[in-house]
């Protein structure tokens, strides 16, 4: 089995044979001989070239269609075959073009610091929600102008909701 | 009289559980109360009763006197404890539940009405002979030219406070005065959310200085005895993230100086059960009273790692009238040195924004000199409406170098997994060189933070980048062929990878 494997915005090749006593896996062309051992439905247990143990979990990412393995307690974000954008990207923390700003998570609007038309700043405040019992701003990644308002104070809004976009 | 058989917990999360697990030590029944969203929480299972009290939004269930105080005379529970947070420090609900002729574990509702209030504990500070920070006398009242007024004549940078506050919430910095009057709305919006009071007051902010506090317990009999201090200046926007005691920079004669004055203020109400005061220590030695928390405190574990003493089941001994006879000396002696992060569903690389939902694997550190207070499970939800705190994980060594150690040993071996923790944000805290020496204050970690600019607190290595390119080859490998991989909802997603490897 050949995948595509993308980590931290590099891609790496990777080969998958079956073996007698495990699998040979190649990253880059550099061959490795891995011991797995599945625990439970999501888990990992591999020890690799015959001497280093790894403890991993892999788990889907709800947000973004990538998975995260976790290496020992470290979080890792793994695209394969290219597919689903690689975590960082996805922020909304491009230097240009729109910023589409959602809610990262589900709360109440207490304030909305900008109206359509405003020019803004990079970092400044746009919305303020209201979740666990801490009032959050959010802010804008770039200069620019806000080009939609989609929320009003004391609405209630789910995680991803889009909030207002600055073009 | 044989009191004390039954103890309704109003609360909810870990120091629920905490309060449980004294009360099992001491064989006494145990009720818990619930919102919507904790039927299946941790303090519930372990309970002996529960009973649901309304609506997940704290104002709904966890705030609501009248509704607790019906789960009282329904269970027939003789006593309440009330945690810390919701209405630990509400004169009103002590009163409430003596009303119902049952025992509040805590003080009086005088000592909770004067300490609880910020303003008048700074009046019986002063009495008491201990200095305050300036501030103003009373709650912020009046217009907003006349609070821009009597801001100016204190002096800025300043804090807004809540009047009924706590943990950070209801406080925000104010360095220009522009800003005063919306900092003023912003705190208190969160205090009236949090506390149920919305006033405010403002004080001046020291100069870096660090936290210091001293835990006290007080019996009926008139016995205040002090503890060894906790150092609380790593702070993030005002909320303590780690604490230790005892504090690095404290000596055996400041400890002293530190325990009796924080003594003498709480003997000015007769202070019964456990309490907190909390001192700003200046750069130049001096000390000054900030405020006392009439309740347990969240760090409140540490101290009972350096000095055996376990405070709440002190708290039911004290609330069933028993002596206090531990010996004054043991407790400002610390043995070995003890640490707590706590352990909080918050994106460090997104700001700290706030990330609930579903935990899926949790996996705890154990082993020698680890404590770990946690109140959630692997398959449930972080709940939206309260504070994110998964667990207060603490580390206890001989001295403070080995109970770092210690502590990043255990962060090494946390796994939680389907939610964002600030796990990765103390592993990098506690390789930082100014808190290995011991060498903050209470604003080091945000300008710290600030400084950082966003740099992600999770960066692995290529050696871990390349195990989880394997491990996640060897998953896609292995699921078509035998068992199916419960990997959450990838299925979606696997089938379209899965097209693509056999294409």
């Amino acid at each position: 089995m050949r995948y595509e494997v993308e980590i931290g915005g590099r891609r790496r090749q990777v080969v998958v044979t079956k073996t007698g006593d495990g699998f040979a896996v190649t990253v880059d062309g550099i061959p490795h001989q891995v011991d797995v051992a599945r625990i439970g439905g999501h888990q990992l247990s591999l020890i690799v070239d015959r001497m280093w143990s790894a403890d991993t979990s892999l788990r889907a990412d709800p947000s973004a269609g990538h998975l995260i393995v976790y290496v020992g307690g470290t979080p890792v974000t793994v695209a394969l075959n290219g597919r689903g954008r690689y975590g960082r990207k996805a922020d909304g923390g491009q230097a240009s073009g729109p910023q589409r700003l959602a809610a990262p998570m589900p709360g109440k609007v207490v304030r909305v610091l900008a109206r359509t038309g405003d020019t803004v700043r990079a970092r400044q405040p746009l919305v303020v929600v209201e979740a666990m019992k801490m009032e959050n701003e959010l802010r804008a990644s770039h200069d620019g102008t806000v080009a939609e308002v989609h929320v009003r104070e004391g609405m209630s809004v789910e995680a991803g909701a889009l909030l207002l976009v600055i073009q | 009289m044989d009191p004390l058989k039954k103890i309704l917990i109003a609360n909810r999360g870990e120091i629920a559980v905490r309060v449980i697990r004294a009360c099992r030590e001491l064989n006494i029944a145990t009720v818990a109360v619930y919102s919507e969203c904790d039927r299946t929480a941790l303090h519930v299972r372990l309970a002996d009763e529960a009973y649901p009290i309304g609506p997940s939004a704290p104002r709904e269930s966890y705030l609501r006197i009248d509704r607790i105080v019906d789960v009282l005379k329904r269970s027939g529970a003789d006593a309440v404890h009330p945690g810390y947070g919701f209405l630990a420090e509400n004169a009103a609900f002590a009163a409430a539940v003596r009303d119902a002729g049952a025992i509040f574990i805590g003080p009086t509702p005088a000592a909770i009405e004067t300490m609880g209030s910020k303003t008048a504990a700074r009046e019986a500070a002063r009495r008491a002979g201990v200095p305050v920070v300036p501030g103003t006398d009373g709650p912020l009242a009046g217009s907003d030219r006349q609070i821009e007024s009597a801001a100016q004549a204190l002096g800025y940078p300043l804090l807004v406070k809540a009047v009924a506050g706590g943990g950070g919430k209801g406080m925000r910095t104010v360095t220009d005065p522009a800003d005063l009057v919306d900092a003023i709305r912003a705190a208190r919006s969160e205090a009236g959310s949090a506390f149920g009071d919305a006033s405010v007051y403002i004080e001046r902010r020291l100069l870096r200085p660090r936290h210091i506090e001293v835990q006290l317990l007080g019996d009926a009999h008139g016995t205040v005895l002090p503890f060894v201090e906790r150092e609380c200046s790593i702070q993030r926007r005002h909320q303590k993230v780690v604490e230790e005691t005892p504090s690095p920079v404290v000596s055996p004669a400041l400890r002293r100086d530190v325990a009796s004055a924080a003594a003498a203020v709480a003997k000015t109400v007769d202070y019964t059960s456990a309490g907190t005061i909390e001192f700003l220590l200046d750069e130049d030695g001096r000390f000054y009273f900030l405020e006392m928390n009439t309740r347990l405190q969240v760090e409140h574990p540490i101290t009972e790692m350096v000095t055996g003493v376990d405070l709440v089941r002190w708290q039911i001994r004290i609330a069933r009238s028993e002596r206090l006879d531990l010996d004054p000396a043991r407790l400002v002696s610390p043995s070995g040195h003890a640490i707590e992060c706590r352990i909080y569903a918050e994106d460090p690389d997104n700001g700290f924004l706030p990330s609930p939902g579903r935990i899926l694997d949790l996996r705890v550190p154990s082993g020698p000199g680890i404590r770990d207070d946690g109140g959630a499970t692997a398959e449930l939800d972080v709940p939206i409406f309260y504070d994110p705190l998964i667990s207060k994980l603490v580390t206890w060594a001989e001295d403070r170098p080995l109970a770092i150690a210690r502590m990043r040993r255990a962060l090494d071996e946390y796994l939680v997994t389907g939610i964002k923790t600030t796990i990765p944000f103390f592993r990098w805290l506690l390789a930082q060189p100014e808190f290995v020496g011991g060498r903050f204050h209470t604003t080091y970690l945000d300008d710290v933070l600030k400084a950082r600019n966003g740099r992600p607190f999770v960066e692995p290595t290529p050696r871990v980048e390349e195990i989880a390119a394997i491990a996640a080859a060897l998953q896609m490998t292995m699921s078509p062929s035998g068992q199916p991989a419960e990997i959450g909802d990838a299925r979606r997603w696997r089938a379209q990878a899965r097209a693509e490897a056999v294409r």
